[in-house]
């Protein structure tokens, strides 16, 4: 009995030092694998992540190029990953058919004015938010961050009313005398909707270039706005891409303001989306005309934002100070 | 080339008083340096005349302009600043050249111009760097042309040498008073660091909690200090001193008699007295015929000794129970500066005299020196 009471098979499986050889299925190794080296779980989801995002983001754009260069007349056939039929025309056909140019003009227009608008006002709003000591500064600042917490809609009934008013003063500027129909009353609006990004974003920025170099460009003969401009801003080159490219990207894109401020006619700035939208005959959808101005339309971001991505180079400050 | 006069100069942050009642003259040509220990208001004095603030209460003069209410780039100053604060978007020249192209020269004069600074500074050859691509020295230099090349009135110099090593401060420092030599320029300059204040001024102004000390050459303010407070800043190691009060004959304090007479001296029996000594006027019992007029002896234990190479600092304990204190020297001990072949060792019971030709003495509570020697 004393024997048997030894030779007890758990007792000998706990005192085994090495873990027995178990006849594991492929997926069971592989998380005992994952399991004794995480590192390889995390860069296997990262990996997984990112070409998710990537998937979900590209294949919409991929599918639309299927689509625009299908000839209408097969736009049935589509398939996930091939077109139904080669047909490069529907690229020119959306500036002959329409003037897509003039809808892409607009828009490019509106938000390259309200691009420099925000950026410009954001600057000075971001230097003194940013490098100033007064009071009631995070009352203000506080203000700001409200007014980007209303829907733009909230604003729109009392705009419209206000841009269909005539005011006799602006009539030797402005034909009808009231802002309808007009660029500016769609870059008014949209300015104030995305200036408190743009304030938030450079307020942050220049906050960080040292007081020194300030001082230093006003002992040499700037003003302060001189400062601002001349050293601030170009040392703050980061955020300031940033700031521009957020905000061309929101105006270019912007749909509401946009089309309820005009008529929707390219003469009378109708924009880009609007053009888009433009290839919805009465008895037919022009699909594949529809996809090419999309694509067409997203050139200007993109290249806008190569161009930046260059511009934005970090570190620049490095090595000048030492704190 | 100008003087500045500060009037009356106060400035305040809310309650704080960085500045009070600053009454201030430099001359045409004068290198003058203000010194104090960090936040006694040397920094706010001279961003005051370089008008990056505006003082609360008085009135600044530059030349014969009152430049109070003007910007500093209508001011005709130029300024060195501690961090250097080149701009590091600019190579060398754009740098060096930015107050002359912001006020419009013409290209032949900003290349002329920039090319004589560089000469000074030593900077030939290096106008297409990068700030970041420079080392401490040469950007310092570059900061130093950015300041020459307008031709300012007065040079202002915020503690230009604190970021850099000990060996380049200490060349940088002889390359100044070679500048100020060349220049012929007003030139202020603001440190900490009483090393560079003694060996490159006309004049130093010691400031202490945003009122000035005394305003003297180095020399003066070393062996006159009109005030305990400049006594103890200036020099190094500092003065010993030692609180105590006047009798009928002489000084009297827990560790040390010095025997005068007081109505020879202005001092009145009872009156409460710090007397001051340099270590370099402690002598050994011994040696004390080298003293011009010995005082009578005082005992003491050697407690550490510190070789500096050319001489051999002592401290001395006066008491047996006197115990050296962390911070700093403290009542009963005493520093001594000895020749570096001195025979004395640590624990030794050695025997020194004070020299009562540089004995001081100040008031302990009005804090002001009495005489700079007894007799």
């Amino acid at each position: 009995m004393s024997n048997s009471e030894h030779d007890h098979p758990d007792l000998a499986a706990q005192e085994r030092t090495e873990e027995p050889e178990l006849d594991r299925g492929i997926v069971e190794a592989w998380a005992a694998k994952m399991i004794s080296n995480p590192d390889r779980a995390y860069k296997l989801a990262f990996y997984l992540a990112t070409i998710f995002f990537l998937v979900t983001t590209l294949f919409p754009f991929y599918w639309l190029l299927m689509v625009a260069i299908t000839p209408s007349n097969n736009l049935g056939s589509v398939g996930v990953l091939t077109p139904g039929g080669i047909n490069l025309g529907a690229f020119v056909e959306i500036f002959t058919r329409l003037p897509f140019h003039r809808y892409l003009f607009n828009s490019f227009l509106i938000a390259t004015v309200s691009t420099v608008l925000v950026l410009f006002v954001a600057s000075l709003a971001g230097y003194v938010f940013g490098r100033l000591q007064f009071r009631g500064k995070s009352v203000l600042l506080l203000g700001v961050l409200v007014t980007s917490f209303f829907p733009p809609a909230a604003f729109f009934i009392p705009l419209n009313r206000l841009f269909n008013t005539n005011v006799e003063v602006l009539r030797p500027l402005l034909e009808a005398g009231s802002l309808y129909n007009t660029p500016f009353a769609i870059i008014i609006p949209v300015s104030a909707l995305y200036l408190p990004l743009s304030i938030f974003i450079l307020m942050t920025f220049y906050s960080q270039i040292p007081d020194g170099l300030e001082d230093a460009a006003r002992v040499e003969g700037t003003t302060r706005l001189g400062a601002l401009f001349r050293v601030i801003v170009p040392l703050s080159a980061p955020g300031v891409a940033t700031a521009g490219v957020l905000t061309f990207i929101t105006v270019y894109n912007e749909y509401f303001f946009s089309s309820l401020m005009t008529d929707g006619s390219p003469e009378n700035w109708g924009p880009m989306l609007e053009g888009v939208l433009a290839f919805r005959g009465q008895y037919e959808v022009l699909f594949n005309l529809m996809a090419a101005a999309s694509i067409v339309a997203v050139l200007p971001v993109a290249i806008l934002v190569i161009v930046a991505q260059d511009k934005i180079v970090s570190g620049l400050t490095q090595g000048a100070l030492k704190e | 080339m100008a003087s500045v006069r500060l009037e009356n100069v106060t400035k305040q942050y809310g309650d704080e008083i960085a500045v009070e009642d600053m009454n201030l003259e430099v001359e045409d040509g004068e290198f003058l340096t203000l010194v104090g220990p960090s936040g006694c208001g040397k920094s706010t004095t001279m961003e005051t005349i370089a008008g990056l603030t505006t003082p609360t209460e008085g009135t600044v003069h530059i030349g014969d302009r009152i430049v109070t209410d003007l910007p500093p780039k209508d001011r005709g100053v130029a300024m060195v600043f501690q961090n250097i604060a080149l701009f590091p978007h600019m190579d060398v020249y754009d740098n060096i050249s930015f107050g002359l192209r912001l006020r419009k020269y013409e290209q032949e004069e900003i290349e002329r111009r920039v090319e004589r600074a560089a000469e000074i500074v030593q900077l030939e050859g290096m106008m297409d760097r990068m700030p970041d691509e420079m080392s401490g020295g040469q950007r310092q230099r570059v900061a130093i042309a950015r300041a020459i090349v307008r031709e300012p009135d007065v040079f202002l110099m915020d503690e230009p040498l604190a970021n850099l090593d000990a060996e380049l401060r200490i060349h940088m420092r002889t390359q100044l008073q070679r500048l100020h030599r060349e220049l012929d320029t007003t030139i202020i300059y603001v440190t900490h660091d009483q090393a560079q204040a003694m060996t490159m001024s006309d004049r130093i102004a010691v400031i202490d909690n945003g009122l000035l000390q005394q305003v003297d050459p180095p020399l003066e303010c070393y062996n006159r200090p009109d005030n305990l407070f400049v006594a103890r800043f200036i020099g190094s190691p500092a003065m010993n001193f030692f609180r105590g009060e006047a009798t009928a004959d002489g000084f009297d304090s827990e560790f040390v008699t010095v025997p005068f007479d007081p109505a020879a001296n202005d001092v009145k029996a009872g009156q409460d007295l710090t007397l001051g000594i340099r270590p370099e006027d402690v002598y050994l019992e011994r040696d004390r015929d080298q003293a011009d007029d010995p005082t009578r002896t005082i005992d003491a234990v050697v407690d550490v000794l510190e070789p500096m190479g050319d001489e051999v600092f002592a401290y001395l304990l006066l008491g047996e129970d006197v115990e050296a204190s962390a911070e700093g020297r403290g009542e009963g001990q005493l520093l001594l500066s000895l020749d570096p072949q001195t025979d004395v060792t640590e624990g030794q019971d050695i025997d020194v005299v004070f020299d009562q030709r540089n004995v001081h003495l100040f008031d302990s509570n009005s804090e002001k020196a009495i005489t700079h020697e007894l007799v």
